[in-house]
């Protein structure tokens, strides 16, 4: 099988693998056993936790591991249930991670406002500025979109946010490693991070908060993580997190590189063999390797259907709905017909990708439309 | 890899074992849940079965898609099911279903999949000689479906595939479970598939369909009692009819016999063998032959006014139209307007029609 959806989930980087197999084997201690093997353990923990906050330009107190990418989205969205200020600010193409939080958090009196986006999947500032209420108590904007790779203008927004005094998070569960990342260049308050988007193990994911910036913990009944998020830590994934998160930023560049090389190929292939598509995302603004393109007059299912018969994995954004594919919120919500949203693959290329495989993906997608 | 065989899986234990056969005889197979129906009532169940199909098809390692067709259901489907009940008739969806959703949405969403063929677990069997399509009973007479299916064409049957309809329910089972199927031992789903056990079946009418209480009358015209609507009974209905002792002379049950629709009259009738509750002929139209025209010969030929009944013999008096007469050679109970008359020679399912009235 040739894999190209590495914004689903990524294979485990070889040494990731190593570092979470020697500390499962040689480290089980509890990190909170005052004992040798606690400290060993404990003595990970907190190494991963520098290697992580050295990446990102943060200090290690600012970091909270937890339980996937999600989770963090979830600590910091479900905090404002016990807010004064109980509006948040959003946009209508996050991840249902954030969309799906904030509609199950009406109940508590928490209400939200959606920012349209523009026809790249861009937030505008001047936007986030109009929807701006007295009780605004969190502005919650994706770095990188999950479906078209379009990066928001960060640094403006958090100027928004932070000329009003509102708290910023930004769910970056798909700029790390794809894009520069730093919490001395964006001064938002949160972001959420998952290790199994950049080559780490499933089931593993960290909150960045920035000191000073207040968070109710979600999970409880323990003291872990400076009381933040209870529960004995998943020592081994942390440290597969940690390298995981180290070789992300201390590659970035040939990573970036390598993906877009392939992008490259990729639409090269596609104009020779005469394909009829279209790419869907920011032409500047967005990250290498991440692909929306629709076929004019296929859909989507049957494409990827066909696709993984003869061992291709791509995806889309549109799911099964009424009719056989439900079209993809986000890009409706960027403007693009039902017709071209419905014959829309997201293909994601990753470090394992070779050009080779590339042609390969293309000539099947060609044989499948030109028959 | 080679175009594949389609299947239809529902999450019981036909379908997969359906898959299952495929795969052991080589086929490359891949499946497909379809979702006909977008209820949150309690009786559907379709998320319980989403999983189960998931279940199975991840133990087998084939692909499992999902559909959904609750638009085209609705539309072609549920629309026609109200409107006849509207109209004091008892339709059968399930037979439009076959027609309209299985193998006619299923069967083209499908096709545009690659698929060369498709295949459900339905038993009944399909052969072909001189590429021309015969649809036969199942080979567990118990079980057979052909009843559902004869509104299929030859267009359908020649891209549909039974693989169970030359098995016996209780060997499927056994297949199942030693194959580690997890549904080997899941009850057969009953009753109409969007609404689920026969006792909601009154307050999901009441839905969608304005009751309208009326009088209860015997056949010689006696009144005995109220009913809560026509639509509510059907012909030879006996339970539920309110009907006590007082009535009647004789301690025999009481049977829905007719409808009076302009009246909003419901009559009854005394003891199962009173001859208001039985005919020799009816009249059924939209006739539908499977081999698209009506057969050669209608010598010999027999029929099922009700699903699981024995064939009765019969002869199709006149056939010159859409409309068809039938004349049986006993007399039949409780032969109900709405419902299928479907004909067969032998174990050959030939085609059917809905009937319109009796005498």
């Amino acid at each position: 099988m040739l894999y190209f959806d590495h914004s689903a989930t990524t294979p485990i980087h070889p040494d990731v693998l190593a570092k979470i197999q020697s500390v499962s084997q040689d480290h089980f201690g509890n990190p909170s056993s005052i004992h040798s093997s606690g400290r060993k353990s404990r003595a990970i923990l907190e190494s991963a936790r520098r290697t992580i906050a050295e990446s990102i330009h943060a200090e290690s107190s600012e970091i909270v591991f937890t339980g996937s990418g999600t989770e963090a989205n979830n600590a910091v969205l479900w905090s404002m249930a016990q807010r004064e200020k109980r509006h948040v600010i959003t946009s209508m193409v996050e991840h249902p991670a954030v969309l799906k939080v904030l509609q199950k958090l009406e109940p508590f009196g928490v209400t939200f406002t959606a920012l349209s986006v523009d026809s790249h999947g861009l937030v505008d500032p001047k936007e986030l500025e109009k929807a701006i209420q007295p009780d605004t108590g969190l502005i919650s904007i994706m770095m990188v979109n999950n479906e078209v790779g379009t990066i928001n203008p960060m640094a403006s927004l958090v100027k928004v946010a932070q000329s009003k005094g509102i708290p910023f998070h930004s769910d970056t569960v798909q700029a790390l490693g794809k894009t520069p990342l730093s919490a001395k260049a964006i001064h938002a308050d949160y972001f959420s991070f998952s290790a199994h988007k950049l080559y780490g193990p499933k089931g593993v994911g960290f909150l960045f908060k920035r000191k000073g910036a207040s968070l109710n913990p979600l999970i409880l009944g323990g003291s872990q993580e400076s009381n933040l998020r209870a529960g004995t830590e998943n020592v081994p994934g942390i440290a597969g997190l940690a390298e995981a998160v180290r070789l992300a930023t201390a590659r970035l560049e040939n990573r970036r590189n390598h993906l877009s090389e392939l992008e490259s190929i990729f639409k090269s292939e596609m104009a020779t063999d005469n394909i009829d598509v279209v790419y869907n995302g920011h032409p500047d603004y967005r990250v290498p390797g991440v692909i929306s393109a629709s076929f004019q007059g296929q859909r989507s299912d049957i494409l990827l259907a066909k696709l993984d018969r003869q061992g291709f994995a791509v995806s889309s954004g549109s799911a099964c709905g009424s009719g056989s594919v439900e079209p993809s919120p986000v890009l409706a919500a960027m403007g693009i017909s039902e017709a071209q949203n419905i014959s829309t693959l997201r293909i994601s290329f990753g470090r394992g990708n070779s050009s080779q495989e590339v042609k390969k993906l293309v000539s099947a997608i060609s044989n499948i439309i030109h028959g | 890899m080679a175009d594949p065989i389609i299947v239809g899986i529902s999450g019981g234990v036909d379908s997969s074992v359906t898959a299952l056969r495929l795969q052991q005889e080589g086929y490359d197979v891949e499946c497909v849940f379809m979702k006909n129906w977008d209820g949150e009532d309690d009786s559907c169940t379709a998320e319980e079965d989403y999983k189960d199909a998931l279940a199975v098809c991840d133990h087998l390692g084939l692909p499992l898609r999902s559909v959904n067709f609750a638009q085209n259901y609705w539309d072609n489907v549920f629309q026609y099911f109200i409107d006849e009940y509207a109209t004091g008739r008892t339709p059968n969806p399930d037979v439009l279903c076959n027609r309209e959703v299985k193998f006619k949405a299923f069967l083209d969403y499908a096709m545009e999949l690659g698929a060369v063929k498709i295949a459900t677990g339905h038993y009944a069997q399909i052969h072909e000689t001189d590429g021309s399509f015969q649809l036969l009973k199942g080979l567990d007479p118990n079980k057979d479906q052909s009843y559902f299916l004869y509104l299929l064409g030859q267009d359908a049957l020649s891209k549909s595939m039974f693989p169970i309809g030359e098995m016996e329910k209780t060997d499927v089972r056994k297949l199942a479970e030693s194959s580690g199927l997890i549904n080997h031992a899941k009850k057969d789903s009953t009753g109409v598939c969007f609404i689920g056990e026969q006792k909601f079946f009154k307050d999901f009418l009441k839905k969608y369909i304005p009751a309208q209480p009326g009088h209860i009358q015997t056949v010689d015209g006696a009144p005995c009692g109220e009913h809560d609507g026509l639509m509510y009974y059907t012909m030879g209905q006996r339970k539920g009819l309110g009907i006590g002792g007082g009535h009647g002379d004789k301690e025999a049950p009481w049977f829905v016999a007719d409808k009076d629709l302009d009246n909003n009259i419901l009559f009854v009738a005394q003891g199962h063998d009173h001859p208001a509750l039985h005919h020799k002929y009816l009249v059924a139209n939209q006739v539908h032959w499977i081999g698209g025209s009506p057969p050669a010969s209608l010598d010999g030929i027999a029929a099922k006014i009700r699903y699981r009944q024995a064939d009765q013999p019969c002869t199709i008096t006149d056939l010159s139209s859409d409309q068809i007469h039938v004349k049986f050679e006993h007399k039949q109970f409780a032969v109900t307007p709405g419902q299928s008359i479907v004909f067969y020679a032998g174990d050959q399912c030939l085609g059917g029609a809905i009937i319109e009235n009796r005498n």
